[in-house]
């Protein structure tokens, strides 16, 4: 599903410096996988999470996602894939504070070009309902404890049906028992729904939910 | 939900919660648009009321004028102010013309009235009898003075209600009185109906006297008249009578002597100048507008910078470019937009105010103006800020603190 090939992703520190976040990586990424993406912070996991995201593009090598190179996409092809392939969920929750959960929920759909084979609102409520948030549809998310609003996010992550979902240091910000239940909550959704999960982290007991786990360190992959 | 509607209200969400902020951004705005909307009802009400003025002189009316008075649109009475005038010839002459059913010359006098209350300087118009039809006034008190008098050179005068309350404390005081101006006695023998108005421009008749044009000699040994006020024949179309007087005219006058004037032709004048001074005074309130404007930029710029993560997280979920930008464009437009409409509402207020003793008045299209330039300011000192926003990289933006 996602290829990198000979990927690094390099800055300009000064003239004569160049920083590598990530030299020439190759893995891939399978239908249905739950892989954990682990190493020490600047190790280049977040870089390396950027460019499975699309969020990024490498200075060299490609990244090939459903055989398209994504070099050679345009900015507003690759918000239309980011749109509807991935669902991402970060450390940080970034939920919209001015935007109601339900609200919230249903950004993605807002910006989806395609027509979508179901009702967007009845959905994301469905989705409420079915993870215990449907009280919550409401309310703002300065008012959820952190592993509502986790939760709200995944369901953001949900709403437009992807392939993917990523998600970067998802229990970073919660206490140990809403991040287990969220970990379990990905879980599930691999089983049941064939979602492919793809989990950053730097905590060995959060990589241990996923089937894989790539180490990465000083921007390789061991 | 909409796609537009869903960006609207999220800016509109965005100015709930902070309702102070959003009214001292968009103060700029409401001043300017107070501004300009109050200059263009005050400039458009003196406009309708000057125009009022002119249209109560009906549509068959002639004025004769010696010079050239209207010259390329603009005035340009240099012999009129020079002092050449007409005599009692033209008025033969004039009154001989098929289709002038109405004659008015005029001359006036200005001097000291000496009244039982109070003693003014006042003005006289000395005219014909026909001045009362031609000018709209209706007797409120005695009697207009008529053929008789004008042939008997009658001492009698018909005063405006207001100096006659000025010299005689009330107008049914004043009536079958003695006046004496400049050394000539008079008997009042009418009082007009008040006007209204004047004070602006137009001719305030409720503070002159009229009298017999054969009287006003007494002051004016050569007999002479400033101007004469025709009333035409409506049957007759005005053209014909205009060709005819002219024919009249220029027997005893060259060509640029004299000029004939209809009232519309004035009002054409008189319009053109004050559109002239209503874009000047727009243009200049539009300066508090630009101010306004870059309010609006600086907020926006505050406002991408302090929603850059927000903006991130929306390119991760699938947002364009555009759609950022058009986030932010609709955000400042709207800001602007209320910015309008409060400074609208705010020169509704100012015109009911000052209307008791000025005839301001807004009009649909000042409405539309306003709101259409208050929007495109939005558009305008937001496009900036929001390009910025829609340019930021998603992995930057994503990573801000």
């Amino acid at each position: 599903m996602i290829k990198l090939q000979n990927v690094s992703k390099s800055y300009r520190v000064d003239e004569d410096t160049i920083f590598y976040a990530l030299k020439k990586v190759s893995l891939e990424i399978k239908e249905t996988e739950f892989v954990s993406i682990t190493g020490p912070s600047g190790s280049g996991k977040s870089t390396l999470m950027h460019l499975i995201g699309l969020l990024d593009k490498p200075s060299s090598g490609d990244v090939i996602i459903q055989g398209k190179k994504i070099s050679q996409l345009s900015d507003d092809e690759l918000s239309t894939l980011r749109n509807e392939f991935v669902g991402f969920v970060f450390q940080q929750f970034n939920l919209i504070p001015k935007l109601s959960v339900l609200e919230n929920v249903l950004l993605p759909t807002v910006y989806a070009r395609k027509k979508l084979n179901y009702d967007p609102e009845a959905k994301a409520l469905e989705l409420l309902t079915k993870f215990g948030l449907i009280e919550k549809k409401s309310s703002f998310p300065n008012k959820l404890s952190g592993g509502q609003q986790q939760r709200v996010a995944v369901l953001r992550a949900l709403i437009m049906e992807p392939k993917l979902i990523l998600a970067d240091e998802p229990t970073g910000n919660l206490d140990s028992k809403s991040g287990h239940d969220i970990m379990k909550l990905l879980g599930e959704l691999n089983r049941n729904e064939k979602i492919t999960i793809v989990v950053v982290t730097h905590e060995a007991d959060i990589a241990a939910y996923g089937k894989r786990v790539i180490k990465v360190k000083d921007g390789q992959v061991g | 939900m909409g796609y537009l509607l869903f960006i609207v209200r999220s800016a509109l969400e965005d100015f709930k919660r902070s309702k102070m902020q959003t009214f001292l951004t968009s103060l700029g705005i409401v001043i300017g648009v107070f501004a300009v909307i109050m200059l263009m009802a005050l400039g458009l009400g003196l406009k309708r009321y000057i125009s009022d003025q002119f249209e109560a002189l009906g549509k068959n009316t002639l004025f004769v004028t010696p010079g050239q008075v209207l010259q390329g649109g603009g005035f340009g009475g240099a012999a009129s102010v020079l002092g050449q005038r007409f005599d009692i010839k033209d008025l033969t002459n004039l009154s001989r013309v098929k289709g002038v059913v109405g004659l008015a010359p005029l001359s006036s006098k200005s001097g000291k009235a000496k009244g039982t209350v109070k003693t003014e300087y006042i003005s006289i118009f000395f005219t014909s009898a026909d001045f009362a039809d031609i000018a709209g006034l209706t007797i409120d008190k005695g009697r207009f003075f008529d053929k008789t008098d004008i042939d008997k050179h009658a001492k009698v005068l018909v005063a405006g209600p207001k100096i006659a309350e000025k010299l005689f404390g009330s107008t049914i005081n004043a009536l079958d009185k003695r006046v004496s101006v400049d050394n000539v006695n008079f008997t009042i023998i009418g009082i007009i109906k008040s006007k209204g108005g004047g004070g602006l421009g137009g001719n305030d008749y409720d503070s002159y006297f009229f009298g017999p044009y054969t009287t006003g000699f007494i002051y004016d040994p050569q007999k002479q008249f400033i101007r004469f006020a025709i009333k035409t024949d409506p049957n007759i179309p005005l053209a014909t009578v205009k060709a005819e007087i002219n024919k009249v005219m220029l027997k005893r006058y060259k060509d640029d002597e004299f000029s004939l004037l209809e009232p519309t032709e004035i009002l054409s004048v008189v319009n053109s100048i004050f559109n002239i001074m209503n874009i000047v005074l727009v243009a200049i309130a539009s300066i508090s507008l630009l101010v306004g404007g870059i309010g609006i930029m600086n907020i926006m710029y505050v406002t991408v910078s302090d929603k850059t993560r927000e903006v991130g997280v929306r390119r991760a979920l699938g947002a364009r470019k555009n759609d950022i930008l058009l986030q932010f464009i609709v955000e400042s437009v709207a800001l602007s937009i209320i910015g309008g409409a409060l400074g609208l509402g705010l020169a509704f207020l100012g015109v009911l105010l000052v209307q008791g003793f000025f005839p301001a008045y807004i009009d649909v299209p000042s409405m539309v103006l306003a709101l259409g330039v208050s929007s495109a300011i939005g558009i305008v000192f937001g496009v900036l800020p929001a390009r910025k926003a829609a340019n930021l990289e998603p992995v930057e933006a994503i990573r801000y603190e």
